[in-house]
């Protein structure tokens, strides 16, 4: 026998026989299962819900997949609702829980922009992915629950543990100003003067770049860079003309690609009280790119900031910018107010004359309705979109 | 006496020297009859050299003598690599080899029969606290080596927005129905 048969006689023994043992697991570890409903889904719809559910979700294409020591679930659901209530519905919002898999933290799926009459069916997709350790469990994988429905008049149904009642007013008052907006091209230019607004909408969504970001709590962002360049920066304001809040001096940690604890002051302008303030944030990058970064919300769900008073918006998070896989290094920030909720629940969104003025309308992604109506014009042509214009 | 060396003599004879060198070398020279008697020698053979004619040469045939030992010498070079690989062909190299190949496709089977792994198969970046991730698949919430991803529609372009209040929105249009849909995944 050579030196090198006797070398190598253990270890291509030991390669062998491992390799008929992952042969033989094969069929074991990479195991489908077709998921059951009935075990799978639970869904909660209140009694007095005006939605019901019309028939069992249809999983389709959903399975469970056993490998080494993870069990994934691919959940592909679609759920068809009736609107058994008197009024048309505008916006739903179901919440989607998963314990087991995603502790500490939830998440939802929205419908806005949508106009159902009474009696009329409509679906809402549910695609999930969950992977956790392989262990028994009884119950439920996911849970859905109805979070709220809002209707036409604004008025609002649903246990609301989201805030999905403001989420959607906001983006009905962004539908109400985007649909007059382009009615009123219709109106003043006729079909050309709407078609040269919605193709420029859709230049517009095709030009703007897109960030991926990752976001964590007390601390740094996964995968961020060491705070050996840590410094905190000043956010630049973009005040709009009409805005109720004022922006007046803020401030967040800049490490890189990381943004963290950003801090904003704020006056209350207006003559009335406000609950709820978000600025939105844009950050430029060492190139001159700018980029829709995100917003900050106001810290306290139930704030009350009473007319001419000012408060903090803060937030101990910190948020990881990239894009296409690269870094996103930050070289200034910019904040300006994208949305103030009243005590008395009246809302305020940016003018289309404050976007159309300002670098807003080009870096800012569409409201839903306007993506939706841009969607409507690109694959059914003028027509279909000058119908759906004149529906509501 | 010293004598100039002979690459200096042969240089004088061709008159390739500077001037310097020239005038000490032509008085060494003409004091020198032995050095005299050799630059007289090197003047001689450069007139021959500069008067020789080539002898008459058949090009065509030299290059095909070439190319014959180029193409004897590939064909030597063959017969010696094939008679080498013979000789160490080794049948539990072979096995081996064919094993470690099966583990890979057995690791490339369980990784993408199914589903993308996106927890599990980046354990660096696993933290204990819960991370939000966005990417163009969807909304992504990690703890430990569980995770919850809301799915984006499959070939739909999906626009994202993030809340430092820690969450993070992707809407995109649903190509069936023509309605937005918003993912949302929170923090808590």
């Amino acid at each position: 026998m050579s030196l090198w048969n006797k070398i190598f006689r253990l270890p291509i023994a030991g390669v062998s026989t491992l390799a008929v043992m992952l042969l033989a697991a094969l069929p074991l570890a990479a195991q489908d299962t077709v998921l059951d409903p009935a075990s799978s889904v639970k869904i909660d719809l209140p009694a007095d819900s005006p939605l019901t559910l019309i028939s069992p979700p249809d999983l389709g294409e959903s399975r469970a997949t056993a490998r080494g020591g993870t069990i994934v679930l691919d959940l592909h659901m679609k759920l068809t609702l009736r609107n058994g209530g008197f009024k048309h519905v505008r916006g739903v919002t179901l919440l989607i829980t998963a314990q087991e898999f995603a502790p500490g933290g939830k998440g939802s799926v929205a419908r806005p922009s949508i106009d159902v009459p009474p009696g009329q069916n409509f679906s809402v997709p549910v695609d999930i992915r969950l992977v956790r350790p392989v262990q028994q469990t009884g119950g439920p994988l996911v849970r859905v629950q109805l979070d709220g429905v809002l209707f036409d008049d604004l008025s609002f149904f649903g246990p609301n543990k989201l805030n999905s009642q403001r989420a959607m007013t906001f983006w009905e008052v962004e539908a109400q100003r985007d649909r007059a907006y382009f009615k009123q091209a219709l109106q003043a230019r006729g079909e050309n003067g709407l078609r040269q607004e919605i193709l420029a909408s859709l230049a517009r969504q095709a030009d703007r770049p897109q960030l991926d970001v990752s976001v964590s709590r007390n601390g740094r962002a996964v995968g961020g860079v060491l705070p050996a360049a840590e410094h905190m920066a000043q956010f630049a304001f973009l005040n709009l003309p009409n805005t109720p809040v004022k922006p007046v001096e803020g401030w967040a940690a800049i490490s890189g690609n990381e943004a963290r604890s950003p801090r904003i002051e704020v006056i209350n302008q207006s003559g009335k009280p406000v609950r709820y303030v978000e600025i939105g944030w844009l950050v430029k990058d060492k190139q001159g790119q700018e980029y829709a970064a995100g917003s900050v919300p106001a810290s306290e769900p139930a704030m009350v900031l009473p007319a001419g008073r000012g408060a903090s918006l803060l937030q101990d998070t910190a948020l990881k910018f990239s894009r296409d896989g690269r870094p996103i290094e930050i070289e200034s920030m910019t904040g300006f107010v994208s949305q103030v909720e009243f005590a008395d629940g009246h809302v305020w969104v940016p003018s289309r004359q404050d976007l159309g003025s300002s670098p807003l309308l080009r870096i800012l992604a569409p409201s839903p309705e306007e993506q939706r109506l841009a969607d409507i014009y690109s694959k059914k042509g003028l027509a279909a979109l000058t119908a759906e214009l004149n529906r509501y | 006496m010293k004598h100039p060396g002979e690459l200096d003599l042969a240089l004088l004879a061709g008159g390739d020297v500077g001037r310097m060198r020239r005038f000490s070398l032509e008085r060494h020279v003409r004091a020198c009859v032995e050095c005299e008697n050799k630059v007289a020698q090197l003047q001689a053979l450069r007139a021959e050299v500069a008067n020789f004619e080539l002898p008459e040469l058949n090009w065509n045939q030299l290059a095909t003598e070439m190319r014959a030992n180029i193409h004897l010498g590939l064909e030597a070079g063959a017969c010696v690599r094939a008679a080498h690989v013979a000789r160490s062909w080794n049948p539990r190299l072979t096995l081996a080899f064919a094993s470690l190949l099966v583990i890979v496709g057995a690791n490339f089977l369980l990784r993408d029969s199914g589903p993308q792994l996106t927890s599990p198969a980046r354990p660096a970046l696993q933290s204990s606290a819960p991370v939000l991730e966005s990417t163009g698949a969807g909304i992504e919430l990690r703890n430990g080596s569980s995770s919850m991803m809301l799915l984006n529609h499959p070939g739909a372009v999906a626009s994202q927005t993030v809340s430092a209040g820690g969450e993070i929105r992707a809407r995109y249009v649903d190509g069936e129905t023509g309605a937005v849909t918003i993912n949302n995944v929170s923090l808590e």
